[in-house]
Parts: structure tokens; sequence; C-alpha cells
């Protein structure tokens, strides 16, 4: 009877005693930081949505690297015995990945946010500035590198347009940026040249304004040519009675130089001859009395200081003719109109008539306000 | 005596057997790892960012779930061998939608490239009856300028696409056939504004000139487009 009563005994003690070994086992077991681990996965997870990747770089490659460093620790002590484990690295990692993950999300969020404001506020500037170009230097004789960057860089704007209004902005700056440097650079080149070509803007209104005077003095006919806007001014007693479209040599930039520059000289002329029927190939046609006296100085000057080759020619044989109408600037320094309009300066100028040359009316910042 | 020890080593054995009961599931991981990385090659990343992170954040997830398990004194792995079954066939349906979404960037670059290629040969023969009157040949010129840097830009999507870039191509393409489709737009109204006056399409050298304007009311100068071809060049310049 008392053997049987121990047996019980026993029995149960040891009935009792596993599961309390078990709970015992289980609660002594080191616990993993499962919650950190999880929070950094999720805020890894919103850096990744919010495109951290892309805007906040460096931040969110650290947290991957906190994240990865976390799981590889847990990896590592997991293969240890149970009760000699320590999860205070993986805890240290897994925090560090959600606080470098939780600054990336916010970086990429604000700096993708500004880039759309800063990129948006670009691709205006420059559609501004593209407008620009085409009414100033449409017809102004850019060199054909600088055509082709503006040419450029008005298509890399648009593919920039196009990966903006996608939301990717990063991509879309790297475009809008290239674009910017060409056009700003063209513009930038293409103004010099136009600041330069306007320097003599004093010296033009000088000759505008004698002209003129002489006009009313002598109750005659005066022409004025307007390179820039390409017009054909003809004035009687100092008052504008014609306004033609003028066309100019393929290079009318800047003063005529030297023979075959196709440059149409700045100065004051005079008709020295008129020819028409077989006597000229552009229907009729009103000889200058270009180089006058201020040219061949000039060219002498440019010979002696060596801006101009010793061998090289001074030009002539300037005229304002007909066969105009082409839309281009096509001459090789002359002035040409249509055969119509030919006909009335034809009638009404005669020889002597001064014709003054000059690069523009108005003064550049007019004609960029214009 | 003899019992004790044996109820003592049945206890061990029993502790022994339910901690290691439950074993990871590597041939199921490594099937949906390689499932991923199936995705990866097919561009998923590129064609289907979105369904890619997921993806990837439910991989994750699972890695750390399993490393959870495994740092338990008894180990369960089945709800683990549902979530691999579930992403591995997630994993495979993002590579095929990959795949789809490829096909038709592929095919709408393609259409692009041969729209923008029809508009940029049209463009040409639209030049060619443009009007170049009043300022009209200079802005044809600047025309000419682009469309070479149209079709510079056409060929380098060409290339992009060439070499399984679509989306670059896309973005390429698309951008051109812009500039070439306001080109065509600009030349068809310069066209249509000739034709609108009464007057056929003029030859390349017959140009619209616009009558010059008298500033005087006394003058009128009504001058007609200029019918001759372009002029010899003069003899000293």
């Amino acid at each position: 009877m008392r053997k049987v009563w121990r047996d019980v005994l026993i029995f149960s003690a040891v009935a009792v005693s596993i599961p309390l070994v078990i709970l015992l086992l289980i609660h002594f077991t080191p616990q993993p930081p499962i919650g950190a681990i999880e929070h950094a996965r999720e805020i890894l997870s919103t850096a990744g949505i919010n495109r951290a990747d892309t805007y906040s770089k460096k931040l969110y490659t650290e947290a991957k690297i906190f994240y990865d460093s976390a799981m590889v620790n847990w990896k590592k002590e997991n293969k240890r015995f149970i009760y000699f484990r320590h999860y205070d690295k993986v805890a240290m990692f897994a925090e560090l990945c959600a606080k470098k993950a939780g600054q990336a999300s916010e970086n990429s969020v604000s700096s993708s946010s500004n880039l759309k404001i800063q990129l948006k506020e670009k691709i205006e500037s420059l559609d501004d500035l593209v407008i620009q170009i085409d009414e100033l230097f449409t017809t102004y004789p850019l060199t054909s590198e600088i055509r082709n960057r503006i040419s450029k860089g008005k298509i890399l704007l648009k593919e920039g347009e196009i990966i903006y209004n996608k939301g990717q902005y990063f991509q879309a700056s790297r475009k809008i940026t290239d674009s910017e440097y060409l056009l700003t650079e063209s513009y930038e080149n293409a103004s010099t040249n136009l600041k330069n070509y306007f320097k003599s803007f004093s010296l033009w209104k000088k000759w505008v304004d004698k002209t003129l005077n002489e006009s009313k003095k002598s109750r005659d006919y005066s022409i004025i040519i307007d390179k820039f806007s390409r017009k054909f001014f003809i004035y009687l007693s100092g008052s504008r009675k014609y306004e033609f479209e003028a066309e100019l040599g393929k290079n009318w930039v800047g003063d005529k130089r030297v023979k075959g520059d196709m440059a149409t000289p700045e100065g004051m002329y005079k008709v020295t001859q008129k020819f028409e029927g077989s006597k000229t190939k552009y229907y009729k046609a009103l000889l200058l009395d270009y180089p006058n006296e201020e040219d061949k100085e000039k060219f002498r000057s440019e010979i002696e200081h060596g801006s101009l080759p010793a061998n090289a020619k001074i030009g002539g044989l300037i005229e304002i003719h007909g066969n105009g109408g082409k839309g281009i600037d096509w001459t090789e320094g002359c002035i040409a109109l249509t055969d119509k309009e030919m006909d009335i300066v034809f009638r009404i100028v005669k020889v002597g008539t001064p014709v003054t040359i000059i690069g523009s009316m108005i003064e550049l910042k007019d004609v960029v306000d214009k | 005596m003899k019992n004790k020890v044996l109820m003592g080593l049945a206890a061990i054995v029993m502790v022994a057997f339910l901690s290691s009961c439950g074993k990871v599931p590597q041939a199921q991981v490594d099937a949906t790892n390689a499932a991923i990385a199936a995705a990866q090659t097919a561009e998923a990343a590129v064609y289907v960012p979105a369904e890619f992170t997921a993806v990837q954040d439910s991989m994750k997830a699972i890695n750390a779930s399993i490393e959870v398990q495994k740092s338990k004194l008894f180990k369960k792995f089945g709800p683990i061998k549902l979530k691999l079954d579930a992403t591995l066939a997630l994993a495979n349906k993002v590579a095929a939608d990959a795949a789809v979404k490829k096909e038709e960037v592929k095919k709408s670059v393609e259409a692009s490239l041969a729209a923008v290629k029809a508009v940029i040969e049209e463009n040409k023969t639209l030049i060619t009856k443009a009007p170049k009157g009043k300022e009209g040949a200079a802005v044809l010129e600047q025309i000419k300028t682009e469309m070479t840097t149209i079709e510079a830009s056409v060929a380098e999507a060409q290339g992009l696409y060439d070499k399984g870039s679509f989306m670059d191509a896309n973005n390429k393409v698309k951008a051109a056939a812009d500039r070439a489709t306001a080109i065509n737009t600009e030349l068809k109204d310069a066209i249509a504004k000739v034709h609108g006056k009464g007057k056929p399409a003029p030859a390349p050298a017959a140009a619209a000139k616009p009558a010059a304007k008298p500033a005087a009311p006394a003058a009128k100068p009504a001058a007609k487009p200029a019918a001759k071809p372009a002029a010899k060049p003069p003899v000293k310049k």
C-alpha cells in the first residue's frame, strides 16, 4: 500500500515538474526583438515607397545595411545554443535601421517635393527662354553650332517634361539640367553676339539724325535701311513715306570688312548709278558709293593692324536691287527688294539720293522688350 | 530507481522532440528567392515597380518570421509555408506582369517610332511646299536644323530600343514626336494660310511676300510675291 502511494506521488511529481520545467525553459529563453525588427522593416518599406532609394540614397542605403546587419546577427545568434543567445546587437541594428529609414523617408518626401517645385519653375523659365530665343534669333545669323545646341536643348526640355509628368523628378532633373545648360549657354553666346552688334548704336543714331535732317533741309528723298529689323524706309522731307522688307547679305551681322565676306556694309552712302533692263541681273538696281572714304580708311587700318591679311581686298558693287521677296538673307552684301518695291524705289530715287545703312534704329533693350 | 531514470529520460526526449519538430522549409525559401530573382531579371523593378517592391517586402517578412521561429524553443513553420506559397505565386505573377508590361512598352515604342518617322518624312515634303515669304525662309532654315536634331533623337531612341531600354526609348521618341508634330502643325498652318488667300501652294522659290506697307496714305505700293527664281550671284561684293 505504501509502495502504491509512493509511485502515485512520484508520478504526480514528474507530471507536474515536466510542464513546470518546460514553462521555466520557455520563460528563460532569450527573446529576439521581433517588434523592433518588424518596425524597422515597415519603416524601410515606407521609405522605399517614398522613393528614398532615389531621393535620399545615402540614408536609405545605410538603413538597408542596418536591417541586413540585424538579420545577419539574428541568424548568427539563432545558431547558438538557445540559452546562450544575445539579441542586443539585433535590437541595436533594428533601431538604427528604423531611425535611418525614417530620416530617409522624410528627406525623400521633402526632396522630391522640393525638386518637383524647382523643376516646374525651371521648366516654365526654360519655356520662356525658348520663346525669347525664337523671337530674338530666328532670323539672326547664329552659327550652326549654336542653332544645333538650341535645338538639342529644346528636345531635351521636352523629354524632361515628359519624364516630369510621369513623376520621375530625379530622372527629369537630369534632362532639364542638360537642356538648361544648352539653352542658357546658347542664349548667352547669342546675346553677347547681339550686344556686340549693338555697340555702334550711338553712331547709327547720329547717322539717322543726320540723314533725316538732310532730308528735311533738301525736301528730298532719303533712304534708311535698318539691318536688324530688315526694314527699308524711304523718307521725304524727313517724314517716312514707305516701308519695305529688305533682304541682306547672308552674313549681315556687323559691318562689311572685306570682299566676299557676304556682309552688308554700314555707313552713309549715296546712289551713284541706276541700272535697269540688260544692265542688271536683278531687274533694277541702284549702285551705292561703297566703299566710301571712311570705309577705305577703316580697311587700310585693319590691314595695318593685321586684323585683315595683307592680300585682303576691299569689297564693292553694293547695290539696292530687285529679285527679292525670298524671305531669307541671300545676297552677297546688297540689299534686295521685290521687283514691285524696286519699281517704286527706282521711280523716286535719283543719283545722289542718300542711303544710310545702319545696324538698328531701336536700342537693344527696346528690341528685347518688343 | 530504474523507473525514475526512465521517466527523466522520457521527459528529456519529449522536450527534445517538441523543440525540433519544425524545420525551415528551405526548398520553398530557395524556390521563392529564385522566383524573385527571375522577376528581377524580367525587369519587374522597371516595369511593375510597386508590385516588385511588395514581393520583396513579403519575402523580408517571411525571412524575419523564419528567424522568429528559429528563436523559439518549439518551432512551427506551417503558416510560413503558406506565406511562402503565396509569395512564390506572387513573384511568378510579378515576373509575368513585368513581361507583359515590357511587351506593351515595346509595342508602344515601335508604334511611336513608326509614327514619328512618318511625320518626319511628311515634314520633309511640307518644307518644300511651305511659303518662304517674309522671314519664312529663315524660319524654314531653323525648322531644318530642328528636324536634323529630331532625326538624331529618333536614332538615339532606336538605339535604346535595340538595346532593350524600352522605357528610355519611349520617353525619347515621345519628345521627338512632340517636336516633329509641332513642326508639322506649324508647316501645315503656314501652307493653309497661303491656300486660304485663294492662292495655290507656292513653289519653293515663289514666295508669298506680304504687301509692302506704305507709311503715308499717299502711296500704295502693293507689292506681290516675286515670281522669279533665285537670282544669280553678283560679280563683286
